[in-house]
């Protein structure tokens, strides 16, 4: 199951399809971040697609010697605009593709537009997500609840992207759901909803071992999102953000101008796709290489090409060298942002302490080290929130609990309201009253004897010993342990034997510190 | 990781689509058809030399026309219709309307309407029938011209009275009839662009396999072949270039600017186009000049040759245990070969240079190849390439012993006698040997080698001539067995330096010692290639091959050869070549090694390899500017810099090269 293949295969039947020719992708806001994360410009320039429209653009100059393939989301909004579009087409042929299921009416709705016969190809490819890793997708959404209960509209979406990516990955699957949330039966009803009415494209070869569909609510960990992440990917996200594989580094100190906005992709960068869940130390040592690497192979540019022999190589090395030059310069930018932003905000002490928040369980040092931590005038006021929220979080009934005098501190570093209302909307979010399990004390047996070996062999590294509650849930999942009466099945079926096929959803997010645990299972 | 997996779920909705659209369609189509057909009987007679009469009886005939009575007023605009407001009848649908409302179709478009239906018509069923069937109708019109023409006012010459409505419809159909006709210029150019590139895409992986065949130094392509295909794709990337920078600069000069998309398509274009070309020519290898190529086939015809000196090895192993018999003798002669190791190496470099041995060449050639791998950093290649080395030093080491007997042969008086014997013999102890050993493979060669020794031992030992001649011809047979691959050249050949491995050395030296004299013979040849052998042969090695030339020192101090030079080979030579001093004043040592120990040339040979060198770096040139013009396209100024220098590096060196040669 690889969320970024089946998009991009998408992708490159409709381009296939629309045979030879200059070519313009028409796409929404939606369908061009999708399609972006998964094809390179360069790439899909090479197979003649050569200009890229927003349907909704308004200025669109009329170029009948282009083929145009309509990638778009199946909205109301799209299908109006697309009606208008072929009364007066700007091209020559046109071939649709809806991320999803579209009503009846609408294609009649089309067809009746198209007086001059300029559509080809009416058909549904259920790109309806951003591939973010092979086995990573997201819906970019914000803020998909309100309160307990979701944002209708953002159920719908939500519905339609998830039934979109079991299309796409061709997997009709059971449903579990976790019991302690409203919303996440909501939605496991929804998608079983979709199944049932649609069970003509659910119709796919049986697998001996039906699929799983897992859905969750953030709301049980809400730890997690809170912590500093010391692993590339999580890092960059973290501290520059990762926007559709694109990072903004105009913020950056004295950066360059080419360097702006650069693209990470595990598909077209190997330094990245080798490293991106490598902690931040290796990673040192691996730009330290990677330069090394970059300088040996330098100087031969440089120096006087006295043979023949030397200018052959110097020749076929050449473009070799020039990519090179570009990943380098691309890599070594992002990791000195990030080392520059870990010792200003002085991440690696923050850090710390999270851990020791969201792993130990000894109070009064706990306490401690976030009141010295919060007199540090280098600490960002983000990560002073963050520290409190956590503790919040954590000691939330403690019998001495510190909080009130942590929020006075935080109010004495000044600052803006915002991030001191965060912490009681935090605890409001996921806060014992909002979980449905135990996120702090280890459940049965073995996890406190786990516990205990690993106290006494010591921790490896203090950064990382959190774990989040998904590798967990999952863990029991796949040994065929999670309680039926925590995460009950939609539907009278349940599965018998372990499960092979696992799709998770957490609504809410997901965090790359989970996307990393799921990646090493 | 990730296994493969098929595509996602997808539906169709077209057939829906179509069946919804085709409805609408259908009807629309119906109408303009309907419209055409009538337009073009209105239009298949010569309306100016026709009566108005006539023509209106032609003209209801083609559409009954409402009658006046049922529409009292216009259609369109409603006003009453009356003497002075008259009613006007559509001459494509038959309606009223009254003169302002009322359109004209031309004749100019109507025959466009019709003629382009017919067009498409005609190209359905057959190419021909649409212009006999123009030309039918109009002959029938001009054989009713009799006919005198009234002017009369309401007859209309040059165009149809219609309805707005019908207009409409026809201006409509006139509009879809342009754009289908109209093929702009970026497309024209675009579908050149395009055919260049499957052109690239269709030669590019066949001169890849050919390049890739050719360095490594088979024959199964010419090089000429190769060279010609080069150049044709080289061409297809110059075409590209030109074809999408014209794409890119279309409509720039015009005085409204394209917009700014059009302008952003052709932008893409070009740079697609720089990408493949990027992308396509960096996969293209450059082929070996035609010197290297020489060296490349004999590199290869001597991996080919070790696998079967395997075999030969083997069978010397056998004939040895099995004429191997007289121990103590054997003894003896080991003793002075212990006395005369101790000069030899010191010996080795002046010798060896002037020897002239495609193994010595191949073995400088691999040296410098481990160099070159070791500077690229490839240890495994560096590896394999000493794998090779040892496996030629050892081959040489065998040529070595064979060059001993040669001597001791030459110095026998019945030569020519023995050489005839032994073609024979050869030929008989190859076949059989052939069949015994096919597929074995020596790793023992320096056991076997003393096992020559032991036997070789054995021969001389006896002193006897035409006891001699098995051990010789054993031996022989073995050197022949190396070149095989070619057939036996004469000795004469070795003038020509390209001449592959076929060439025997020692058989030469042996037998036409005349050869020695000629300036391009292969013994001056062969300068550097040997010391950059001898350096990095290892002492183990030399130990393993010198004691036979100290043993045929032996030999032919002991038939009162004449001095006691350093070694026999230069004996050999020197009654011939001191005499004529031209070789030491030609000596081609310094000048070649200073380049390159691998492109060392004789002499008289440096015009011919310069030339080659030339092309060499021609080839660069080409290469490099492609570059330049890349870097300068992106903007990547610096390096534009690095590029433009070492062009100009390039194109001094051609230079130079230019007026050596003419000198």
């Amino acid at each position: 199951m690889n969320a970024v293949l089946a998009v991009r295969q998408y992708v490159s039947k409709m381009i296939e399809d629309s045979g030879p020719g200059m070519k313009v992708l028409l796409m929404d806001r939606e369908t061009t971040g999708a399609v972006s994360v998964v094809y390179t410009q360069s790439e899909i320039l090479q197979r003649e697609v050569y200009l890229f429209e927003r349907l909704d653009s308004p200025n669109r100059e009329p170029m009948k010697h282009l083929k145009a393939i309509c990638f778009l989301r199946p909205t109301k909004e799209n299908v109006e605009l697309l009606v208008q579009e072929l009364r007066r087409p700007k091209y020559s042929v046109y071939f649709i593709y809806f991320s999803n299921v579209i009503s009846k009416s609408d294609v009649k709705a089309l067809a009746e537009a198209d007086e001059q016969e300029v559509v080809a190809e009416v058909q549904e490819f259920y790109g309806d997500y951003i591939a973010v890793n092979p086995h990573v997708f997201s819906l970019n959404l914000l803020g998909c609840c309100r309160g307990r209960s979701w944002d209708p509209a953002q159920l719908t979406r939500t519905t339609q992207g998830l039934t979109a990516l079991l299309l796409s990955l061709k997997k009709c699957p059971m449903i579990r759901y976790q019991l302690s949330s409203e919303p996440a039966k909501r939605l496991a009803e929804c998608v079983k909803q979709v199944i049932t009415k649609e069970y003509e494209l659910f119709d796919f070869r049986r697998t001996e071992v039906p699929p799983l569909l897992l859905i969750l609510d953030r709301s049980d960990d809400a730890i997690t999102p809170l912590l500093n992440q010391w692993t590339y990917q999580a890092m960059v996200h973290e501290l520059l953000g990762i926007n559709n594989n694109r990072i903004d580094l105009s913020r950056v100190p004295g950066i360059s101008k080419d360097l702006r906005e650069v693209v990470l992709s595990a598909e077209n960068d190997e330094f990245y796709a080798n490293n991106m869940y490598l902690n931040f130390a290796e990673i040192g040592t691996n730009i330290k290489n990677l330069m090394e690497d970059f300088q040996r192979r330098k100087p031969k540019e440089q120096q006087k090409l006295e043979s023949i022999a030397d200018m052959k190589a110097f020749v076929e090395n050449y473009p070799q060298f020039k990519k090179m030059s570009g990943t380098v310069s691309k890599h070594v930018t992002v990791v000195g942002e990030l080392s520059r932003l870990v010792a200003e905000r002085n991440l690696l002490e923050v850090s710390e302490v999270e851990q020791e928040l969201a792993c130990q369980n000894d109070h009064s040092s706990a306490l401690q080290s976030v009141r010295r931590l919060l007199q540090s005038p280098r600490l960002s006021e983000l990560d002073a929130a963050r520290l409190v929220m956590l503790y919040a979080l954590r000691y939330e009934r403690h019998a001495s609990n510190g909080l009130p005098g942590l929020l006075e501190e935080l109010r004495g570093r000044g600052g803006t309201d915002r991030y001191r209302k965060l912490v009681s909307a935090v605890v409001e979010y996921g806060g014992k009253r909002a979980r449905g399990s135990d996120l702090f004390s280890p459940k049965d047996a073995v996890a406190i004897t786990k516990q205990f070996l690993k106290g006494l062999k010591g921790i490896e590294n203090v950064y990382t010993q959190h774990q989040p509650l998904l590798q967990e849930t999952l863990d029991q999942l796949i040994k065929g342990k999670l309680k039926d009466s925590q995460y009950p099945y939609l539907g009278p079926n349940t599965l018998r034997d372990r499960p092979q096929d696992i799709i998770v959803f957490l609504i809410g997010g997901a965090t790359y510190e989970e996307a990393l645990a799921v990646f090493n299972l | 990781m990730w296994e493969p997996q098929e595509v996602g779920a997808m539906r169709s909705h077209l057939s829906e689509f179509k069946k919804h659209r085709a409805a609408r369609i259908d009807h629309y189509v119906v109408e303009v058809n309907k419209l055409i057909i009538r337009l073009e009987k209105l239009t298949s007679f010569d309306r100016a030399s026709t009566e108005s009469a006539k023509i209106r009886a032609i003209e209801k005939s083609v559409v009954p026309w409402v009658s006046d009575q049922d529409v009292p007023f216009c259609p369109d605009c409603g006003t009453k219709f009356s003497i002075r407001n008259r009613r006007h009848h559509c001459r494509l649908c038959g309606s009223i309307m009254c003169k302002k409302c009322m359109e004209f179709v031309s004749l100019p478009l109507a025959s466009k309407l019709t003629s382009a239906s017919k067009e498409a018509l005609g190209s359905r069923t057959s190419p021909n029938s649409s212009p006999s069937s123009v030309h039918g109708s109009r002959r029938g019109s001009i054989s009713s011209l009799s006919s005198v023409s009234s002017v009369l006012e309401e007859k209309d010459d040059e165009r149809i009275r219609c309805c707005q409505h019908c207009k409409d419809t026809l201006l409509k159909r006139e509009q879809q009839i342009d754009e289908k006709e109209y093929t702009p210029e970026i497309v024209k150019l675009y579908e050149k662009l395009r055919l260049c590139m499957e052109k690239v895409d269709q030669k590019a992986p066949e001169y890849i396999r050919m390049a890739e065949s050719l360095n490594a130094g088979e024959t199964a392509y010419s090089l000429d072949h190769a060279n010609d295909l080069r150049v044709e794709i080289q061409k297809m990337y110059e075409f590209i270039d030109a074809l999408s920078k014209k794409i890119l600069s279309l409509g720039l000069h015009e005085d409204p600017q394209p917009h700014p998309k059009i302008l952003q398509l052709q932008r893409m274009i070009r740079y697609s186009a720089t990408l493949f070309v990027q992308e396509k020519l960096l996969g293209l290898m450059s082929l070996p000049t035609k010197d290297q190529y020489e060296e490349l086939k004999k590199k290869r015809l001597h991996m080919i040759a070790l696998e079967t000196q395997g075999k030969q090895e083997e069978k010397q192993k056998e004939f040895v245990s099995a004429s191997a018999v007289n121990g103590d003798e054997t003894h003896i002669k080991k003793g002075t070969v212990r006395k005369s190791e101790g000069w030899l190496p010191t010996s080795s470099i002046s010798r060896e240079s002037e020897r002239a041995d495609p193994l010595l060449q191949q073995i400088d050639n691999i040296t410098s190849f481990i160099k070159q791998a070791k500077a690229a950093n490839r240890i495994d290649e560096v590896h394999t390439l000493q794998e090779n080395l040892r496996q030629l030093q050892d081959e040489y080491d065998q040529q070595q012993t064979l060059k001993a007997i040669e001597l001791s042969k030459k110095q026998a008086e019945e030569e020519e006698i023995q050489r005839e014997e032994l073609q024979v013999l050869r030929e008989k102890e190859w076949e059989r040997e052939h069949h015994k050993f096919l597929s074995q493979h020596s790793r023992t060669r320096s056991l076997d080698f003393r096992e020559v020794k032991q036997h070789l031992d054995v021969t001389w030992i006896r002193g006897d001539t035409s006891f001699e001649t098995p051990a010789v011809e054993q031996l022989q047979a073995k050197g022949h067995e190396t070149f095989t691959l070619k057939p036996q050249n004469a000795p004469q050949c070795d003038k020509d330096q390209d001449q592959p491995a076929s060439l025997n050395p020692f058989e030469d030296e042996a037998d036409t010692p005349q050869v020695e004299e000629d300036p391009t013979n292969p013994f001056a040849k062969d300068t550097s290639p040997v010391v950059s052998f001898s350096n990095t042969a290892q002492q183990s090695d030399k130990k393993e091959y010198n004691p036979f030339e100290s043993e045929e020192d032996e030999e032919e101090q002991s038939n009162g050869a004449p001095g006691s030079t350093l070694n026999p080979f230069e004996e050999d030579e020197n009654p011939f070549e001191k005499p004529g001093s031209s070789w030491n004043s030609g000596n081609p040592f310094e000048e070649g090694s200073s380049i390159n120990p691998f492109e060392v040339e004789d002499g008289s040979e440096i015009s011919g390899e310069e030339a080659i060198e030339e092309e060499l770096l021609l080839q660069q040139i080409d290469n490099i500017k492609a570059y330049i013009f890349d870097a300068k396209h992106s903007g990547r100024l610096d390096e534009v810099e690095v590029l433009t220098e070492n062009l100009k590096e390039l194109k001094h060196t051609l230079a130079k090269q230019k007026e050596k040669s003419n000198c």
